[in-house]
This record gives structure tokens, C-alpha cells and sequence, in this order.
């Protein structure tokens, strides 16, 4: 590639504003300006790819919707009352609130189908939760929060695995069953290394709770549990769409929150609000500023030139499959997932299904490997999502996921060499029977 | 006793637009709670809503990133920015803000005439033009412009980016 | 003499028929062109193509019927149900006195030129529920998922449906979850978003010719020479034709495939559907617009 192409010159200056500190969102449409200027082309494009991105992409408003939900558990006793809860249930194991996250991530997983609703919503109760009173540092547990919140979209419902359906012609229904496995299996991975550390690290052991308080804290705490229980019937009963559900999840926490446990004054839901607000506007700038660099990526005809390479080279399925790895890894440093999935993964879908690997199998590997690039710095949205919601430097959180990192590695190693692990499930229920 | 006047009035119009965006996120949720109560409870589905949540979804980014959400709350790389010293962070401060003004410049008219021209579309339900709806990105675009000139302006002044903080900048109000 | 560049938009992904259509017309073009195709509306979302092509940011799109409405309402009635009765009579009609008109209409108001309509299926209703459906009284009540829009909106009502709009990549789930009770679409869209797996029926009402337009930029059509005008226009009937045939071929089979899936399959009261959606149609605002008598006009085409 041409260096001094219009191209290369604006990767280098969104960069280089990035790393100077402009913000992200703003750095990366900078870049896209830089980009229409010197290749020629209207700068109204900016504007363009910015309102219609945003204006088509529905699912992107359960965002706004998760955070506000958070922010009003947060701001009632809610919160507190599960984690009051969560004390009893693993309190007495060492680092036994980073497990909550774990599980409660899992628990989680199965009411959204984004990893980014997922951190912003639920993530920031449980950042809370872990910070409170010191517990642990905020670095750790926003690493923590990151890299379960991974777990979110490989768990079905998926927005990634329906992305993957689109354009790859794979079975939605069996790609969801498809995905069950490798999500647990990423959690269990998760837990091990936390009990690890815990005992290294001497983790914080909450204070056993005595026997005669449980009944009355369970209790204390069962609206607030009833809530995935609720939101999941409701998407599986089709009161809600996934995307509604966000909102749903909202009015069900002001209704306990006010109702119920009246614990939320005026002026605490109009702090939860504006909260809400503010972070909905700096993570809505963030996901627009990746929108219309994306268009720059599109014209600029990037996913061509990575087939024209790829035809040229003959593969094994395995080389192939280690190569796409590599290079989705590689990409998820550097883009923004769903771009990746959109733009990059069609360009291997074909030569995939001419080594005769399972498009099934495919998907869950790509979409694990999208939801990695989320964590892996420089460019990993749900780093800079915690970095917004915890307020501790990006490059503590990046230290703290490094763990987390390399079992996330072996459980993509996993999947990807025994497709058993992913096809099982689908199979079980008459997949390719 | 001037500039504490002007800093009241700078304060008060900030609230007052905190007040608009938050607004904008209570009406996105109640638009969800009746899209998904006339569909579900009321067997009476209706779309606008939809279009109604998308429209204010763009609005809150647009002018919750222009007038509402601090410097300090913005999602940036900070590492190098946040241990940068002072000094440094007003050099740099002073480089990016130099970027954005000159780029959101030069980009603003093209900008504008892509926004006057979606004239010609209305939205499918509400049957609002596109220009209306759309003019909040030109809003942004100037309030970002106007913004930066000022942080750089600080930082010539020698008053490090981050110091130009309204938190505690209102904390004597 | 430098290639006159095209950039291609389109909603559609690389790998269906009508990515292969656009491989044939870019063949058909020659080498005095330089074509580059951008699909899965990688470049322009989904219905802001007319605006690109307008402000001269795309040379080419294939763009829907409903989006010229917007800007020409005229133009709406060939977004109406039951007006064009199969890919035949809607070829018939574009290369009509009449289909010249609606062109000449669109490029004068909107600098756009029509190349011609490319066929990609008709919508047929499908349910999740086994309820037989004859006439549009039997569709009362149905929660049918229609795109969003006052105008899908009304064609739903027009098949006697209570429509709902939901983002297109939600209808899986919906359908699964019983969000809706049924979804509108030909039936490769069924086969590509694998509906089929969650519906038992296919009510095979025809209500629509889905087509969108193959169109070029006015400025970059006028820049050409009469011959390479000849070259574009020759190559893009001949991949408008191939692409038909090849949709038509595929709507056979897949109905045959669903039928072997277990789907129910079966044609409804076409006369009562097709007289209750003319009439609500001529009823409403909609019509006001429309060209005096062209109804009638290409009903006797
Ligand atoms: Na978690
Ligand atoms: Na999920």
C-alpha cells in the first residue's frame, strides 16, 4: 500500500489524535474529513455516513435504553440489595463477587444480544458492586466486567450471530444453539483464572452472612432477581423484541426502584437520567465516529484487495482457519466489530465453504474472534466503554484483561480445532442430520 | 464581577441544555413503553415511535456531545494523554484542537449543503423533512468548532486542557 | 482518454443473483469503464442511495420504487399491491410508451436515469400460525411484520392485515417468539433469513412484484457517448433479463423446498384480495397523486 496515500495518511492521523487525546469518536471522524479532502470527494459524506448510520441501525438504541436501566438499579437500593444476595451465594468464596460478574455476566448473555449493551448496562451495576467500599480496584474490575461482557453475544440472542446469518446464508436458529457451548465454556475458562488469582492475590472474602438472615435477604433481594427471569420470558413470549427489551428493563427497575422498594427520590432519577444521558452521548459519538470511518474503509476497497491476496494462496482448512484467526485478531486491534463482520468476513465466507468447513462452525469462530477484537487493545470498544464507566485509565484495565486475554486465546484455539465443541448443541437438535 | 456574571449565565444555560437531553432520553423511553403497549396490550401496533426513538437517539449524540457531556467525560486514549504533564498536555491540547477546528472547517460548508439538500426526503411517519431533522449535525459541527477554539485559546492562555474543567470551574457557584 | 468511473451501491450481498447480474452488465460495459460494485449497503444504508447518486457521490444504484416516490409521488403508484401481475407484465410495462414517461419523469425531477427494473421476487405472506387463509376478511387481526413507513404500513392494511413494523433483522426472532404472527416477503428472503424454520405457512398472495431500479446518475449518463449510452443500456437489459429468469427459476424451487420442509403452500382468493387492496388504494390519499387513468392503463397492458 502506498504510504503517502490519502488512506494511509489518514490512519496515521486518527492515530495520532487518538493517542494525543482528542476523543475517539471526534479523532476518527477528524481522519474521515482528511480522507474526503485529499481523495477529492465530497466532505458532505461526513455528515452523510454519520445521520443515515446511525438513523438505520435500530438495535444500536437498546444502548441508551441498558444504561438507563443500570443507572436507575444503581441509584435505588437495588443494587444493593443484590449484592447483599450475592454475599450469601458466594460471599464466603475468596473473589467471590468477581465470580458474581461471571455469572451474573452468563445470566446476562441470555437477555441481550450485545456485548456493548451488555457492558454498559449490566456492567456498570456490577463495576459498582465490585468498587464499593474498595472490594477491588476499579481497573480490575472493569477488566473483569470487559471481558465477561464478551460473553454477551456469543450466548445467544446474538446481533452478531444474525449479522453472520446475513452473509453467510447460515441457519440462525441452529447458529444461537451453536453458540451455547463456547460462550460457557469461555466462563468456566473465566473462573478458573479468577479462582487463581483470588488465592495470589488474597481477593476480598465478604463476611459470612448467618443462617437466619438469608430467608429475609433473598426476599429483600427477589424483584431484582425476577428481572432477567422476566425479561427473558418476555422476549420468549414475544411481549418484547430483543431491542425492546432494553426499555422494558428500564420501566421494570423505576417500577421496583419507586413502587416497591421506594428508595428513588425525583432528584436521584433526574441524576440516574442525566447520567444515562451524558454517556449515551459520548459512547453514541464513538460508535458514529467508527460509522463513517467505515465508509472510508468500504471505498477505499480494502476488503477486495484481502481477497484478491487470498485466492492466490492454496490452504488447508486448518491453515485457513489459523489465518483467519490471525487476521480477524489482527483486524479486531484496529476496527470496530461489526464493520469486521460486515465487510472483512463475507470475503472468507466463500473460500470457507469451498474447503468444506462447516459454515456454522465458521460463524461461531468469527463472531468469538469479533467479540475478542472488543478487548484487545489499542482499538477495543468495551475498553473504552469501561474506561467511561469505571474512570480508571485505559491502560490499567488493559493490564488487568491480560489474564483473561490468553484464556479467551485457548478457548478460540478450542473451538476452532474441535468443531465438536461448537456442533454438538445444533446437533443434538437435528443439525445436518 | 463581569466574568462571575458571564460564568452564572454559562452555568445556567448548561443546565438549562441538560434539561433538553435529558428529555430527549425520557421521551426515547416512553416511545419504547407505547410502541411496545400498543402492540402487545393493545393488539394496535404503530410505527412511529420507531422513527420518533431513532430521530432523538441522533439528536442526543449530536447535542448531548456538543452542549452537555465535559471534556472529562468524553471516551479518549489516554496513554499518553492522561500522564502527560501540563505543559505537555498543552501542547498537545493545543495540536488537536488546531486538527479538529481546521477540518471541521474546511468540511462545515459541504456539510451544510449536504444538510439543506435532504430537503427533498420526509421521514416515512411523522412526514418530517429530512433538512429539520438532519440540521442538529451543523449545530453540533459549529458548537464543536466554537468549543475547540476556545480550549486552544486556554491553551495558549497556559491553561492546561484539562484544567478547563466546568465541574470545578461551577464548584465555587 | 481516462475510464469513466462507476461506483455501484446496493443493499443486496455480494452473494446474491443480482451481484452476479451486476458481474454481467460490468462485463458488458467493456473496458472503457472502470466499475466498482459495493454491496450489503457497505457504502449508502438502505434507501439513501437516490440522495448519493443525486448530490453525485455514486454513479449507479439500484434503488427502490418506494424511494423515488418520496421525491416524485407520482411515482407511488408503482409502489401499489396488486398492480403488476408478474416479472412479465412488469418488463412489458417499463418498456411501454407508458414506462417511458414515468422514466423521463424521474430524470427530469430528480437527474436519475432508469435503466430498468430488476426483478427480485414476489412477496408472499407468511404465518406462523396454521390458520387457513382464503380472502383478506381472514387476515383481520393478524400481527403481519411489514417494513417501516405510512406506505408499507398501508399495504399491510390492504391485505386485510394489522401490520407492525420491526427492524428486518429482528423478524426471525419475532416470528419465533410470536412478536408478530406473520412477515411479507419473496421467497428467497424466506430461504436467506431462514423465516421458514419458524413459520408453517406460505399464503402464496402475489400482492406485490418486488423490483427495484437499476439507475444511473444523469450527469454521468450525459457525459457519455451515444455508443457507450448504447453499451450501458444493451448490457444492462441483457443482465436484467438473465437476473429475471434466474429469480424466476429460484422462486420454483424454493416453493418446491419449503413444500418439502413441511410448510403448508397454497394459494388464496386472488380476485377478493386483489379488488379489496385496489379499492382501498383508490381510496386513499395515496391515489390523489397518480397519473389520471394509468391504473386502468397498465391493467390493459
Ligand atoms: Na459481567
Ligand atoms: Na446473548
Amino acid at each position: 500500500m502506498n504510504l503517502a496515500s490519502p488512506f494511509s495518511i489518514s490512519l496515521v492521523v486518527i492515530t495520532a489524535l487518538a493517542l494525543l487525546g482528542l476523543p475517539i469518536g471526534l479523532a476518527m471522524l477528524c481522519g474521515s474529513i482528511l480522507y474526503l479532502f485529499m481523495a477529492g470527494l465530497d466532505m458532505g459524506t461526513v455528515a452523510e455516513q454519520f445521520l443515515n448510520g446511525m438513523y438505520s441501525n435500530y438495535v444500536i438504541l437498546a444502548v441508551p435504553l441498558f444504561i438507563l436501566a443500570a443507572e436507575i438499579m444503581n441509584s435505588g437500593s437495588m443494587t444493593e440489595r443484590l449484592l447483599r444476595f450475592c454475599n450469601v451465594l458466594v460471599g464466603r468464596f475468596r473473589g467471590g463477587l468477581a465470580q458474581v460478574n461471571i455469572v451474573q455476566s452468563i445470566i446476562f448473555a441470555g437477555m441481550s444480544g450485545s456485548a456493548i449493551a451488555d457492558a454498559a448496562g449490566s456492567g456498570r451495576m456490577m463495576q459498582n458492586m465490585m468498587t464499593r467500599e474498595g472490594r477491588y480496584t476499579p481497573s480490575y474490575a472493569a477488566a473483569l466486567t470487559a471481558v465477561t461482557a464478551v460473553v454477551g453475544p456469543i450466548i445467544p440472542p446474538s446481533i452478531p450471530l444474525v449479522l453472520y446469518a446475513l452473509v453467510s446464508d447460515a441457519s440462525i436458529g441452529y447458529l444461537f444453539l451453536a453458540g451455547v457451548m463456547p460462550g460457557l465454556l469461555m466462563s468456566v475458562l473465566q473462573m478458573g483464572q479468577v479462582a487463581w488469582t483470588a488465592r495470589r492475590n488474597n481477593f476480598p472474602v465478604e463476611e459470612a452472612v448467618p443462617l437466619r438472615e438469608i430467608p429475609r435477604i433473598t426476599w429483600r433481594a427477589f424483584p431484582a432477581l425476577m428481572m432477567p427471569v422476566i425479561l427473558l420470558g418476555c422476549i420468549y413470549t414475544g411481549v418484547t423484541t430483543p431491542t425492546e427489551a432494553a426499555a422494558l428493563a428500564a420501566f421494570y427497575a423505576l417500577v421496583i426502584s419507586v413502587g416497591l422498594y421506594r428508595s428513588l427520590s425525583a432528584k436521584e432519577a433526574y441524576n440516574a437520567l442525566l447520567i444515562s444521558t451524558k454517556t449515551s452521548a459520548s459512547i453514541g459519538m464513538l460508535i458514529a465516529g467508527s460509522l463513517v470511518f467505515n465508509y472510508v474503509v468500504t471505498i477505499e476497497n480494502i476488503p477486495n484487495t484481502l481477497r484478491m491476496l487470498l485466492i492466490d494462496w492454496e490452504l488447508t482448512p486448518i491453515q485457513f482457519l489459523i489465518m483467519v484467526n490471525v487476521v480477524l485478531l489482527l483486524l479486531g486491534c484496529v476496527l470496530e466489530g461489526t464493520a469486521i463482520l460486515l465487510i472483512i468476513v463475507p470475503v472468507f465466507v466463500p473460500t470457507a465453504q469451498a474447503l468444506g468447513i462447516d459454515l456454522v462452525h465458521f460463524g461461531v469462530v468469527v463472531v468469538v474472534n469479533i467479540m475478542l477484537g472488543l478487548v484487545t487493545p489499542p482499538y477495543g470498544l468495551l475498553l473504552f466503554i469501561m474506561t467511561n464507566i469505571s474512570g480508571a485509565p485505559v491502560k490499567d484495565i488493559i493490564r488487568d484483561c491480560m489474564p483473561f486475554l490468553f484464556w479467551m486465546f485457548v478457548c478460540l484455539g478450542l473451538i476452532t480445532f474441535f468443531p465438536e465443541i461448537v456442533l454438538w448443541l445444533p446437533r443434538m437438535a437435528g443439525y445436518g442430520a | 464581577m463581569r466574568s462571575s456574571s458571564a460564568r452564572h449565565i454559562f452555568e445556567w444555560l448548561r443546565s438549562r441544555a441538560e434539561n433538553i437531553a435529558c428529555a430527549m432520553l425520557a421521551a426515547m423511553f416512553v416511545a419504547f413503553m407505547l410502541q411496545i403497549a400498543f402492540r402487545y396490550l393493545l393488539n394496535l401496533p404503530i410505527g412511529w415511535t420507531h422513527e420518533l426513538s431513532v430521530v432523538l437517539w441522533i439528536w442526543l449524540v449530536l447535542f448531548g456531545s456538543a452542549f452537555v457531556v465535559r471534556e472529562s467525560e468524553e471516551i479518549r486514549f489516554d496513554l499518553i494523554y492522561g500522564p502527560a504533564t501540563d505543559r505537555a498536555r498543552r501542547v498537545m491540547g493545543f495540536i488537536t484542537a488546531a486538527a479538529l477546528i481546521v477540518l471541521f472547517g474546511v468540511s462545515l460548508p459541504a456539510v451544510i449543503d449536504y444538510v439543506t439538500f435532504m430537503k427533498v426526503e420526509k421521514s416515512a411517519y411523522m412526514k418530517i423533512r429530512f433538512d429539520y431533522l438532519y440540521s442538529i449535525y451543523i449545530v453540533f459541527a459549529v458548537a464543536m468548532i466554537v468549543r475547540y477554539i476556545w480550549i486552544a485559546w486556554l491553551a495558549v492562555r497556559g491553561q492546561a486542557p484539562e484544567a478547563y474543567d466546568p465541574t470545578k470551574a461551577s464548584s465555587g457557584v | 482518454q481516462d475510464k469513466t468511473k462507476i461506483r455501484f451501491s446496493a443493499v443486496f450481498s455480494e452473494q446474491d443473483i443480482r451481484a452476479e447480474m451486476m458481474k454481467k452488465f460490468a462485463d458488458g460495459i467493456g473496458d472503457e469503464f472502470e466499475f466498482e460494485g459495493f454491496y450489503g449497503g457497505m457504502l449508502f444504508k438502505q434507501g439513501t442511495e437516490l440522495v448519493a447518486l443525486q448530490r453525485g457521490n455514486l454513479e449507479m444504484g439500484n434503488i427502490a420504487p418506494q424511494d423515488i416516490s418520496n421525491q416524485v409521488p407520482e411515482w407511488s403508484i408503482l409502489t401499489s399491491a396488486y398492480l403488476f401481475r408478474d416479472a412479465a407484465h412488469l418488463q412489458t410495462f417499463f418498456d411501454s410508451e407508458l414506462g417511458e414517461e414515468m422514466k423521463k419523469m424521474a430524470e427530469d425531477k430528480l437527474g436519475v436515469r432508469v435503466l430498468g427494473p430488476t426483478f427480485f421476487g414476489t412477496r408472499q405472506v407468511g404465518l406462523k400460525s396454521d390458520k387457513k387463509i382464503n380472502t383478506p376478511a381472514d387476515m383481520a387481526g393478524i400481527k403481519l411484520r411489514m417494513p417501516g413507513g405510512d406506505s408499507w404500513q398501508f399495504l399491510g392494511q390492504a391485505l386485510g392485515a394489522n401490520p407492525t413494523p420491526m427492524a428486518y433483522a429482528e423478524v426471525y426472532t419475532g416470528l419465533q417468539t410470536g412478536a408478530i404472527d406473520g412477515q411479507d416477503n419473496p421467497l428467497p428472503n424466506v430461504q436467506n433469513m431462514k423465516f421458514y424454520e419458524v413459520m408453517s405457512q406460505i399464503v402464496m398472495t402475489s400482492h406485490l412484484i418486488g423490483f427495484d431500479l437499476l439507475t444511473i446518475s444523469a450527469d454521468t449518463w450525459n457525459k457519455l457517448t451515444p455508443e457507450q449510452q448504447e453499451k450501458v443500456q444493451t448490457a444492462a437489459n441483457e443482465a436484467i433479463a438473465w437476473s429475471t429468469e434466474q429469480h424466476l427459476k429460484q422462486e420454483e424451487e424454493l416453493a418446491a423446498s419449503f413444500k418439502e420442509k413441511g410448510l403448508d403452500i397454497y394459494t388464496p382468493d386472488l380476485d377478493a384480495f386483489r379488488a379489496h387492496a385496489q379499492k382501498m388504494y383508490l381510496e386513499s390519499d395515496l391515489a390523489k397523486s397518480w397519473p389520471e387513468g394509468l391504473i386502468d392503463k397498465i391493467n390493459a397492458l
